[in-house]
């Protein structure tokens, strides 16, 4: 009797243990399969001259990264990344920042942040559709805004030194999420802070920069790590505006990526251009969180 | 106190000028924010012609409807040859008219045709029915002359697809109008004695303003995909509700897919491991949400092929069968603050782990559920690049890929391509109007806590 008692106590110990794992290891076996394997997969991949009909082909080591890293095409790859990047926080990232900020300073919040919210509503494709039409040669309104104020008509998309910046412009009308994300910051931020700050005097212009920026500082870095890490991984819009052309002026590192797989069926090339952008883009994420964290203690 | 009096009238001047910049750099803000809406609907009211006009106008010119009367009284012949007399006239008049006349914004061609005081034939056309016919339908790639219109059974079939109806004792409902309009007649004259020559004689003639019909473009806008991929069985059938379909599938899949796989999971982690391992799995969920897309977008699809999950229905929805690292987070958050006690007591009268999911969990985290529908919604209505490397087969194709595959048709207009834009968009965007409230509040809750 005392015996089956303490079977039962120890099968009850016991099934309390592993119940939580027979019902996680189906979703975890789907993240390993679906999301881990994959990236082993490139690491694995990017050391051989893969042939996808006699797999995995001929194992090269690191001939790969030291072709890739040898073209120039690479590293022009990586430079559009980069000037896409800086373009994206001068142009697009402050300005739901500033919307934020004066929106707050209005009366008709709730209104007015509905009208905010529908860039978010245009898919990709479609600003493509509407920006590649803006930006025709002939027929598009961006020539005449030129014309009109005496300038050269231009050939934007098709022009290397211009298509990174007429790529990232359509970011500049701004709102979407971000703007109700920064102003629940601003509207979560204590009303005493607020109060104390006006009875010293500290109204206006000088609230915005010395009380209120810095209470939201937060979320601006949340949204600057999401917003660096998203444009190293530009793929989508580069791709629809201008195929990563003309002559390789809008190919970033995800074009790269799918031009050496899809154009010339350089599997090899592809994944070691993977793993690099991988590891590019988490080490830029950790030095930020870094620096944060840093600024913090 | 003098100082203190310039100080205070001093600051209401910086909270003034502050107030004058926030309202303009709003209504900036607004006006930039409806720019590509009002782009969008113009150039899709506009004609085939108009939008190349430089420069170009902001508003759409208003629609004209035009009606026509043919006589056929002295006609010798049979019935049928009557018919396919008309039937060229109506082919040519139309088509004619859609040529000639294209910077008269005639939106709306009626085409009458009577004999001995009765109308025996109807037709009607809007102007989008004649350009799709002309770039993707019987006509493409052809020069609208005369001989090509009429060339073998090319009318027939036209004048089928367009519609009309014939009655040798008299049509009931249509009558046709015995107006003539000097000007109209005059420009109806010099397009047919050249080019477009009818078998009838042009008795009346009439034009009136209709802006209606520039709304109804949006109803033949909708059959473009119809016209392009034709050879598609499906497409041809549902055309683009094919695509509209795919679109709620996938989105609908992949939100189910993660409000259970997450919640379950998010359950699990909060309530029934220890600390320690809680820890670990999290991390383990949450790891696999920092591998950027782009860096394993190439060895999935070799891995999807491999599998045969390529080119069919498995390759869009597999993406989301894993939970998302960001929302077991969220659950599990939620889940750890509804009050302990709840559970001691359901534990007591002896209820299951899977009765407290389903009962006590689930029905509290609603807003939680709201939440990750809608970010679920956001993410994939963006989503493009896995779909369209997937997929190959045209009825497979979701909204982003089948538009973007439509917009890189040359022979694609742009009316066209921005009616179909704006025929997307705009569900979104009353649906969204409609629920904003609860949008925003999701919107700023996710912020809060991420």
């Amino acid at each position: 009797m005392k015996r089956l008692d303490r079977l039962d106590h120890r099968n009850y110990f016991l099934q309390q243990k592993i119940t939580p794992w027979l019902i996680l290891c189906i979703p975890m076996l789907f993240t390993l399969w679906l999301k881990y394997y994959p990236i082993m997969k490139a690491v694995y991949i990017s050391f051989f001259n893969y042939n996808p009909i006699d797999k995995p082909g001929q194992f090269v080591g690191l001939e790969n990264y030291k072709t890739m890293f040898a073209t120039q095409y690479y590293w022009e790859a990586w430079g559009n990344s980069f000037v896409f990047l800086f373009l994206q926080i001068l142009m697009v990232f402050i300005i739901p920042i500033i919307q934020a900020l004066f929106l707050n300073e209005l009366r008709r919040k709730n209104l007015i942040s509905t009208m905010y919210l529908l860039p978010t509503l245009i898919p990709t494709t479609i600003n493509v559709i509407i920006w590649r039409w803006v930006w025709h040669p002939d027929y598009g309104i961006a020539n005449q805004i030129v014309k009109f104020f005496g300038g050269q008509p231009q050939t934007w998309l098709s022009d290397p030194s211009l298509v990174k910046f007429c790529i990232i412009f359509p970011g500049v009308i701004g709102g979407g999420v971000a703007v109700l994300l920064y102003l629940s910051a601003i509207q979560g931020i204590s009303p005493d802070i607020m109060e104390s700050a006006s009875l010293d005097g500290c109204t206006g212009w000088k609230r915005i920069w010395y009380i209120t920026l810095p209470n939201i500082k937060f979320v601006i870095f949340i949204q600057f790590v999401i917003a660096v890490s998203s444009a190293m991984q530009m793929l989508d819009a580069p791709y629809m505006f201008a195929a990563g052309g003309p002559s390789g002026a809008s190919t970033t590192q995800g074009i790269y990526i799918y031009n050496a797989f899809n154009r010339d069926y350089n599997y090899g090339r592809g994944s070691a251009a993977s793993v690099v952008l991988m590891l590019v883009v988490m080490a830029m994420t950790a030095v930020q969180m870094h620096f944060e964290n840093a600024e913090r203690e | 106190m003098k100082r203190k009096e310039n100080k205070k009238i001093r600051l209401s001047k910086g909270d003034l000028s502050l107030k004058i910049v926030a309202i303009i750099v709003t209504t900036i803000s607004m006006l930039m924010i409806l720019f590509p809406f009002a782009l969008t609907i113009s150039n899709a009211m506009k004609d085939n012609v108009k939008i190349y006009d430089v420069p170009p106008k902001l508003l759409p010119d208003s629609a004209n409807s035009l009606s026509l009367t043919v006589d056929y009284t002295g006609f010798t012949g049979t019935d049928s040859e009557l018919e396919a007399a008309l039937q060229d006239d109506m082919v040519s008049a139309m088509f004619g008219i859609y040529t000639k006349l294209d910077r008269e914004s005639i939106f709306e061609i009626k085409f009458y045709g009577v004999q001995d005081g009765k109308t025996i034939f109807y037709s009607r056309a809007h102007q989008i029915e004649l350009q799709m016919e002309k770039e993707y339908g019987v006509y493409e790639g052809t020069v609208l002359k005369e001989k090509t219109l009429l060339y073998k059974d090319r009318a027939e079939k036209v004048s089928k697809i367009l519609g009309y109806d014939f009655n040798v004792n008299g049509l009931s409902g249509h009558s046709a109008p015995e107006v003539v309009q000097a000007e109209t007649l005059d420009m109806l004259d010099e397009v047919f004695a050249e080019k477009f020559p009818l078998k009838g004689e042009l008795t009346a003639c009439k034009t009136s303003r209709n802006n209606f019909l520039l709304l109804e473009s949006f109803k033949h806008y909708m059959r473009l995909p119809q016209y392009m991929y034709d050879s598609n069985e499906t497409i041809a059938k549902y055309g683009f509700m094919a695509f509209v379909g795919n679109t709620v599938l996938v989105i609908g899949f992949a939100i189910i897919a993660q409000v259970l796989l997450c919640s379950i999971c998010g359950f699990v982690i909060s309530r029934l491991l220890s600390p320690k391992s809680a820890r670990f799995v999290l991390m383990f969920f949450l790891g696999a949400m920092m591998i950027p897309f782009v860096s394993i977008m190439l060895p999935q699809l070799i891995m999807y092929r491999e599998m045969g999950a390529y080119n069919n229905y498995a390759a869009l929805l597999l993406p989301f069968l894993y939970p998302y690292g960001f929302y077991v987070y969220l659950f599990k958050g939620f889940f750890d603050r509804i009050p302990g006690s709840y559970f001691e007591a359901a534990r007591l009268d002896g209820a299951s782990s899977f009765f407290l999911y389903t009962r006590i969990c689930m029905p509290l985290s609603k807003p939680i559920i709201s939440l990750i529908a809608l970010q679920t919604f956001l993410g994939n209505w963006n989503d493009f690049f896995w779909a369209w490397m997937a997929t190959e087969r045209q009825d497979l194709w979701t909204l982003n890929v089948a538009l973007y595959n439509i917009s890189n048709n040359v022979s694609t207009k742009q009316n066209a391509l921005m009616g179909i834009s704006l025929v997307t968009i705009l569900p979104v965007v009353l649906v969204s109007l409609i629920f904003s409230k609860q949008l925003k509040q999701s919107v700023m809750a996710s912020g809060v806590k991420g």
